[in-house]
């Protein structure tokens, strides 16, 4: 499994991609979603996305919107990794295409379970 | 509910929060202070806007040197391994943003975020006015949290 990781903050990017490798996903990193939109158009395929919201250049939810308007893309999983954390906010990332959501501060549990949710883990055992 | 109405108690959970879960993995390690001034004697400061009306501002001062740490916790870098200044800089940045993207999700409205800011210099304070201050020790070294309309 590929794993992109989109964020501008560089400690972030290494933590999710720390949690992600050791949940066996090999990861690429993006600095913002553009960076990410680049990728994807040189050819990179991923499973999954983690994607801040915002950001410079090309935020979060401008990367959604570009990823579902092409059908190529349509397989990669999304999930925003992000602060934003209001209701609305994520009803706005749902509906542009977004599979999941993780409110920052977060556990590697929390990213584990939604993976788990959507099929790209398998359900871990719990004592 | 404005940004006036947000409590140093919601502040103090919220960061709290970010420290157990995104910096040392455990609880306990940010407290609150003890008593006494904080002194910082060579600070960084980091802040957040907030679109509100009037627009806010969450700001947190760390002396430089515990940044530096702070930065090696997020990294996961050994105590003696040397940190980039740039990472320092996005490390503290980066936690100000999760503590006020916190703080914005106590309002009713949504309002947008900017851009974390960080510097050794403390944001332009003309008109600006504090409406709470919290007082926290992180590994022993304060951490000063604000929030501020200006």
């Amino acid at each position: 499994m590929r794993a992109l990781v989109i964020d501008d903050s560089r400690a972030m990017r290494h933590i999710v991609a720390d949690i992600l490798g050791g949940l066996g996903f090999a990861t690429v990193q993006a600095g913002n979603g553009r960076e990410a939109l680049d990728l994807l158009e040189a050819g990179e395929r991923f499973d999954v996305a983690c994607i801040d919201w915002n950001m410079p250049v090309t935020n979060g939810l401008e990367f959604l919107t570009a990823v579902r308007a092409r059908s190529e893309w349509r397989d990669l999983t999304l999930i925003m990794v992000t602060t934003e954390g209001e209701v609305g906010q994520i009803v706005r990332a749902l509906a542009a295409g977004a599979h999941e959501y993780v409110i920052k501060p977060f556990t590697p549990d929390a990213i584990a379970s939604k993976l788990e949710l959507l099929g790209l883990l398998r359900v871990r055992e719990t004592t | 509910m404005s940004l006036s109405a947000v409590s140093t108690a919601q502040v103090t959970e919220i960061a709290a929060e970010v420290f157990e879960s995104m910096v040392d993995g455990q609880p306990g390690l940010l407290t609150a202070w003890p008593g006494g001034p904080a002194s910082v004697v060579s600070p960084l400061h980091a802040w957040v806007d907030l679109d509100t009306e009037p627009a806010g501002r969450v700001h947190l001062t760390i002396e430089a040197a515990v940044a530096d740490d702070l930065a090696r916790a997020l990294l996961e870098l050994e105590a003696t391994e040397p940190v980039a200044e740039a990472d320092v800089v996005d490390a503290f940045g980066e936690i100000a943003n999760i503590c006020s993207g916190n703080i914005k999700g106590l309002l009713p409205e949504h309002v947008e975020l900017r851009l974390p800011e960080v510097s050794p210099q403390s944001p332009s304070g003309v008109g600006a006015v504090r409406l709470l201050e919290v007082m926290l020790a992180w590994r022993g070294h304060p951490l000063v949290i604000t929030v501020w309309t200006v």
